[in-house]
């Protein structure tokens, strides 16, 4: 299978002088279509600064990047585009908008991405009610429980069919039947759209549903 | 989405009712204002333009009619007379002087006018009751008994009959005329000449100007010209002394409030630029997460500027409606010019707009990294 993310000797540091801290640190990467790979290491690993680096949300300061075999250039290209027609996010606290309901909060990825109202809202339902909610879709996200929030979340995550989702600890705020839930609905959702998956997590126990695990310690990726 | 913004503004209802409300209070201010200062330069020039008057005559130094202190002698009547490109005998002497005259017990401003009946310088007739009885003006002796009798505006209320204390003297009201009010709402009070030196001026043979029709073979500002070379006097125009009027008590008293407004201004864009900076502040992990799930820097900005326009929108519509309805129910004359109030609204608008605009710029730089972090 081909690479659909890759990263070549990305290295990433923050601050300046003497408290320069190198995030990452020359890592080679690359994830595969359909895998579903998990980023695991501990605290301040650099395991979210990687996947925001594969995500085009940061720059790096060294290396290179190519997603979908296209060659990501931060100075030449619009990253908002990348990141709304490329990539998905689900966050560790869901990052639901207050304000709208489940449904909306699905249309909204797919209104930045000018699909038509119409296509938008039957394709939010259809998302939603593959992910469990189709009770909820006029509910705002006070109204909804954890397990539901990030469901929305995921559902958002794959609103404009990305090539690849990443997810910043989905399960940290949930309970371990939510988290088994949930990734149950991973591995489907991950089959039925093709997706690939790049889950940071350091819940051991999330091990078993990966395809592949890349271990993280200290800026760099070392042997699991 | 079109409605994005929307539901983030009804999300955050009270914030943005509060601000409308404020934009609201401080357009209305600004325009009730501009419009009590507009209502005084009507009220400045309604008297002086109703008089039909082409000359204003008043004593050397003076500065011009109703400005500085102006007494002239009676006797200047025949030397003005006597010149060239008046009306013949339209000359005529004028009282115009502040008092406080006592009706129904109660202290009140006015202006008394005194004027030869029948001459320039007030009403011909009234629109009820009937003009007051006019002195012998030319063989007036001190000792002369005078009509104490006044003609008043009829906004002051008063009836047929009624009578007003001015100085030590009772004065009969036996007329009205239709309103004719003075800066601020001041009424006038209408009276021979002979009463208004013997209540105002110490019962002596001066007044306060001369006025004067120019014959219509002349041009005004000529003849004008040729009796101001006069050392004695002052001679101005109509149109010179509206001027002098509208600088003298409306536009110089007024420069604190002109400064006020342009404060007042100043006040509503930077209530739109706080609350929207507050707002942005607010929402920085929501702009953030917008960001990452690629909303593109436009994207984010137009959201902020429909919510401020929309605000701006509401709160001076809101406050122009308001101000007409203030000023209906002041309790001075407002005169709200329609056309300044647009112009006011329409510069409010891009005021308050502007400062969002460059509170809501502020979006563009929020790291889309933050949704990497906390809560929203």
């Amino acid at each position: 299978m081909a690479a659909i993310v890759e990263g070549n000797g990305l290295t990433k540091h923050f601050g300046t002088g003497d408290a320069t801290v190198v995030a990452i640190d020359s890592v080679d990467i690359a994830i595969e279509e359909r895998e579903l790979v998990m980023i695991m290491g501990d605290s301040g690993c650099g395991k979210t600064t990687l996947i925001s680096l594969l995500g085009c949300i940061l720059t790096p300061d060294a290396g290179q990047i190519r997603i979908d075999g296209e060659q990501i250039d931060p100075e030449a290209q619009d990253m908002s585009v990348i990141r709304r027609e490329k990539i998905g996010f689900v966050f560790q606290l869901f990052h639901l908008l207050p304000y709208l309901t489940a449904l909306e909060n699905v249309i909204v990825a797919m209104d930045l991405a000018q699909t038509k109202t119409d296509e938008a809202e039957s394709r939010a339902t259809e998302l939603l009610t593959q992910v469990g909610l189709s009770e909820r879709l006029h509910h705002r996200p006070a109204q909804l429980s954890g397990g539901e929030k990030q469901r929305v979340s995921f559902a958002r995550a794959l609103a404009n069919r990305p090539k690849v989702i990443f997810a910043d600890e989905p399960t940290a705020n949930l309970d371990s039947r939510q988290s088994d839930n949930l990734m149950s609905l991973i591995q489907e959702l991950r089959q039925e759209y093709q997706t690939t998956v790049a889950i940071v997590t350091h819940h051991e126990g999330l091990r078993k549903n990966a395809d592949r695990i890349i271990q993280m310690k200290d800026g760099r990726i070392i042997p699991a | 989405m079109k409605t994005l913004f929307l539901k983030d503004m009804r999300y955050r209802q009270a914030r943005v009712v509060l601000t409308a409300l404020g934009i609201t209070v401080l357009i209305s201010l600004i325009l009730l204002l501009g419009g009590i200062m507009n209502g005084m330069r009507i009220q400045a020039r309604q008297y002086v333009e109703s008089t039909g008057v082409d000359l204003w005559i008043s004593a050397e130094g003076s500065g011009g009619a109703f400005i500085g202190f102006s007494l002239v002698v009676e006797e200047y009547m025949a030397f003005l007379n006597a010149g060239q490109g008046l009306v013949p005998n339209s000359a005529s002497p004028l009282v115009f002087a502040q008092a406080r005259p006592n009706v129904r017990g109660k202290s009140t401003k006015a202006i008394v006018v005194g004027y030869k009946l029948g001459q320039l310088g007030g009403p011909k007739r009234a629109i009820e009751g009937r003009m007051f009885t006019p002195s012998n003006f030319k063989d007036y002796r001190p000792e002369d008994p005078v009509p104490y009798e006044v003609v008043v505006d009829e906004k002051m209320g008063l009836e047929i009959g009624e009578q007003i204390t001015l100085g030590d003297e009772k004065v009969r009201v036996v007329g009205k005329t239709s309103s004719l009010m003075f800066v601020l709402d001041t009424p006038l009070l209408f009276m021979d000449v002979r009463i208004a030196q013997k209540l105002l001026l110490g019962n002596t043979p001066h007044v306060n100007m001369m006025v004067a029709k120019v014959n219509e073979n002349f041009p005004v500002p000529e003849v004008a010209t040729q009796y101001d070379e006069y050392e004695t006097i002052e001679t101005r125009t109509l149109q010179q002394t509206v001027g002098n009027i509208i600088e003298y008590y409306v536009d110089e008293p007024m420069k604190a409030v002109q400064f006020l407004r342009v404060m007042l201004w100043l006040a509503a864009g930077i209530l739109v630029g706080m609350i929207t900076y507050v707002t942005m502040l607010e929402k920085t992990q929501e702009i953030g997460v917008l960001k990452a799930i690629g909303a593109a820097n436009m994207y984010v900005m137009s959201l902020l500027l429909k919510q401020v326009a929309l605000m701006s929108a509401v709160g001076v519509m809101l406050g122009l409606v308001l101000s007409y309805v203030f000023a209906v129910a002041a309790p001075i004359f407002v005169a709200i010019n329609f056309v300044e109030s647009i112009i006011v609204a329409s510069i409010s608008f891009i005021v308050c707009c502007g400062s969002g605009y460059l509170a809501a710029r502020k979006a563009i730089t929020v790291d889309p990294m933050i949704a990497f972090r906390g809560e929203i």
